[in-house]
């Protein structure tokens, strides 16, 4: 009884860390940068506020992609950063994900609203697509590509860590 | 060169606790020069290490933006008091708070300790690895001391302005003192196993550090629950917030480990529950660490994500996790007590709330966990709320407290014996039906479970008091510290069922000089205004609110915009009474000119920190009776 009971409790905590240890390996589902190219895919989806349907022609050019949701807390801690990009001229769509239309209305009417137009993707068909596993994450698209995203908050440190240097390689925003 | 000087003071400060920790590993720690000299590097080490985080502090509040930490989260605009918080307002100087508190706890264990207690030495010197292997992470992978060279930019980031509050500013600390304190009981316990000698009663000395810790670790969450209350604008007490239940384990832990020390500490009967629960309650405190600063979980608190640092955090503590238990394995033996637990004794009753507790701290980390299995396996992420941990939190707490009643009556080491008159449970049980009948009939409660909470809670109030009455007409013996840590338990319970089942919200669209009418009360939105405060501006609204009676008071919601993030923060008007808050937060501004406003009526939510802050009055007064027992 003692060794079965000793050998329990030393094989269970064995485990438990040994699972953390898988899940903090794998990139894929540590929140982080990718930047494999890639198309973005096609869609079809309404826009948040009106029954306007969006489409690929909507989104030219150079602009990032924000998946977020109203159930998302940490998509409020991001929000402000996303405010102050928005106003240096940063164009940024919303995909709004997994979400009822009136919540996401809500939140965005109380916590401002950064973005260009919204996409309202209830059953997160572009987002799985994209491969979006959660929210918030960000993509950064030139015509129709991919270059950029990352898993979690985007701050003033992300951004100058991972979306400055590949802005300033492909040489994106300089219009504005 | 002062920036250098301080990262040196660190350094050599880990190399001192090193030495410690050797020297109580191959000297003969039975030897008082032996136990003066580790006493004294301990000392000396703390010293150093403390005096690089007063020149922190020192060169935070000079601006110093020379440092990369504070030129990312300080500015010259700050009042002094936010300047020196912001040191906590990330992970690098919030990690470098931890270990400072980690080893003060030490420094005051090793200074209020005699050297003749017999597991001094080994103590510190578990306390002075738990500290090495924090610094080095602090250094390695976080280092605070970074430099921006040669040009340090003019001003500074800010500190995030929902940090910017005078509760938040305490609230880090608080909870950081009780996460650590429990260092003292893991190194106690720690130094037992190594040492090997049944004999020595480890317990009855760490009852009073734990003690502390607990009650600071209980203050921390509750600040944390009220400043997400007024400052975050969520509305509610609790939220089942993954790193808010990276918080409850240790405390649901620690809980469990006060129980059982109180009754070890008589004797060693339950020494196998104290010695897993110290360990546990240390281990469940470094897991929140990791959670929290690797970034796995997306939370309000998270950090910002470095899988470096998780593999770090998690190597480390897993190192530390497992020795603790092989050790544990390897003496298991000789902390099997001679003695049985006589059945429905009190050591019983706290045994069985014992596994009322892990069962918590399971369901706790299930729900923690499950969607981090869920995404390994599925590929999908799913969040586990609310409903999942009020099914479970529910149903087994009222019936632990039932325990909890019996409980009261019985004697260490006794069998409690059952008297049918006069038994004062029965005068308890016919008010409390009593009052849950009233609540029923009279003021609409008709939820099972907020009456079988309402019936529960005003059973335990009401046997206290009973106890109380005994004390003083018939000088029956009393441990006041429990009754009034127990009151607590009971208004908490009531609290919380009475605020589930009365509290209501509803968004309003009102356009100024309009009236809306919510509840009986008529809430009339009065005027708006901007306004500039000293590193933001703001948009200000009035409203005036009158109730049934006639009764008007106004509030004042605000919408504040801060220069230098651009962020956004909703500043909440509360007006307060003894029974209901009413809480309005402002939205934005429609296209027909109407704004959006939230409304709540929050009913007993003051009534939930009361009960907490009772719980750590408790504490706190208990810890200071053990120490005079003790000097």
């Amino acid at each position: 009884m003692t060794v079965f009971l000793r050998v329990f409790i030393l094989s269970v905590s064995l485990m438990f860390f040994y699972f953390f240890y898988l899940y903090i390996e794998d990139d894929k589902y540590y929140p982080g940068a990718s930047f494999q190219t890639s198309n973005m895919p096609s869609f079809k989806l309404e826009d948040l506020y009106s029954d306007d349907v969006i489409t690929n022609s909507d989104i030219e050019g150079a602009h990032l992609i924000n998946v977020w949701a109203s159930w998302c807390i940490t998509c409020r801690i991001e929000h402000g950063f996303l405010v102050k990009l928005s106003s240096q001229g940063i164009p940024i769509m919303g995909l709004n994900y997994k979400d009822e239309r009136i919540d996401a209305i809500n939140w965005i009417t109380k916590f401002g609203d950064p973005y260009k137009f919204i996409i309202h993707d209830l059953k997160g068909e572009l987002a799985l697509d994209m491969g979006v596993t959660g929210a918030p994450e960000t993509f950064l698209i030139n015509n129709g590509k991919i270059i950029a995203h990352y898993r979690g908050e985007v701050n003033e440190m992300i951004w100058s860590d991972v979306f400055s240097p590949i802005i300033k390689k492909e040489n994106l925003f300089n219009d504005n | 060169m002062i920036i250098e000087a301080a990262q040196f003071l660190t350094i050599l400060a880990t190399g001192l606790f090193f030495l410690c920790f050797l020297f109580s590993i191959f000297f003969n720690v039975n030897d008082v020069n032996i136990i003066k000299l580790i006493s004294r590097i301990y000392s000396h080490s703390f010293f150093l290490f403390f005096s690089s985080f007063l020149i922190y502090v020192w060169l935070a509040i000079n601006d110093n933006f020379s440092v990369l930490y504070i030129a990312q989260h300080s500015n010259t605009n700050l009042p002094v008091f936010y300047k020196i918080s912001s040191i906590w307002s990330a992970h690098e100087g919030s990690m470098f708070l931890w270990i400072i508190f980690l080893s003060l706890w030490g420094a005051i264990y090793n200074f209020s300790v005699h050297n003749n207690e017999p597991l001094k030495a080994r103590t510190v010197g578990v306390i002075s690895i738990t500290t090495v292997g924090f610094l080095l992470f602090l250094l390695l992978t976080s280092n605070p001391f970074e430099t921006i060279l040669p040009l340090p930019p003019e001003n500074g980031a800010d500190i995030n302005p929902v940090l910017q509050d005078p509760l938040l500013a305490i609230h880090p600390p608080t909870l950081y003192l009780g996460y650590v304190g429990f260092v003292i009981a893991f190194g106690q316990a720690i130094a037992f196993l190594i040492e090997g000698n049944s004999s020595i009663n480890w317990e009855k000395q760490v009852r009073f550090w734990s003690i502390i810790a607990w009650s600071f670790l209980t203050l921390g969450i509750t600040l944390g629950s009220w400043w997400a209350y007024y400052e975050l604008g969520w509305g509610g007490y609790w939220f089942w917030d993954p790193v808010e239940n990276v918080a409850l384990m240790p405390w649901l832990a620690a809980t469990a480990f006060i129980h059982s020390l109180s009754a070890s500490s008589k004797s060693s009967i339950l020494r196998i529950w104290t010695i897993l629960l110290s360990i546990l309650v240390f281990s469940l405190s470094l897991f929140g660490a990791f959670i929290v600063r690797s970034g796995i979980i997306d939370s309000v608190h998270s950090f910002a994500n470095d899988p470096e640092r998780g593999l770090y955090l998690l190597a480390f503590i897993g190192i530390l996790v497992m020795t603790s238990l092989i050790l544990f394995s390897y003496r298991f033996t000789i902390l099997i007590s001679n003695k049985r637990i006589v059945s429905l004794s009190k050591e019983s009753f706290i045994s069985i709330n014992n596994i009322f507790f892990g069962t918590l701290i399971f369901s706790t980390m299930l729900g923690v966990m499950y969607p981090l299995i869920y995404e390994f396996i599925y590929d999908q992420k799913i969040s586990v709320g609310a409903p999942f941990y009020n099914a479970i939190f529910v149903p087994i707490t009222l019936l632990a407290c039932l325990f909890l009643l019996f409980s009261i009556d019985s004697r260490w080491q006794s069998k409690l014996k059952f008297a049918f008159l006069n038994n004062p449970l029965i005068i308890s049980f016919v008010f409390s039906l009593f009052i849950t009948f009233l609540s029923f009939e009279f003021y609409s409660v008709s939820k099972a479970w907020t009456l079988a909470s309402l019936f529960i809670g005003s059973l335990i109030i009401s046997r206290y008091i009973l106890v109380i009455y005994a004390y003083i007409f018939h000088r029956k013996f009393v441990n006041i510290y429990s009754v009034l840590a127990h009151l607590g338990l009971g208004l908490l319970i009531i609290s919380i069922a009475l605020n589930n089942d009365f509290s209501s919200e509803r968004a309003l669209n009102i356009k100024i000089n309009e009236t809306e009418t919510y509840k009986n009360h008529e809430i009339t939105f009065n005027n708006l205004q901007l306004t500039e405060g000293p590193n933001y501006e703001s948009v200000k609204a009035d409203f005036i609110i009158e109730n049934k009676n006639g009764n008007k008071f106004s509030l004042n919601p605000e919408k504040r915009k801060y220069f230098v993030r651009g962020q956004i923060t909703t500043e909440t008007a509360i007006h307060a009474s003894l029974l209901k808050d009413i809480y309005l937060t402002i939205g934005d501004q429609l296209d027909d000119g109407s704004w959006i406003v939230n409304v709540q009526f929050n009913y007993f939510i003051r009534w939930v920190w009361f009960s907490a802050t009772l719980m750590i009055i408790s504490g706190l007064f208990l810890a200071r009776s053990l120490n005079r027992v003790h000097s």
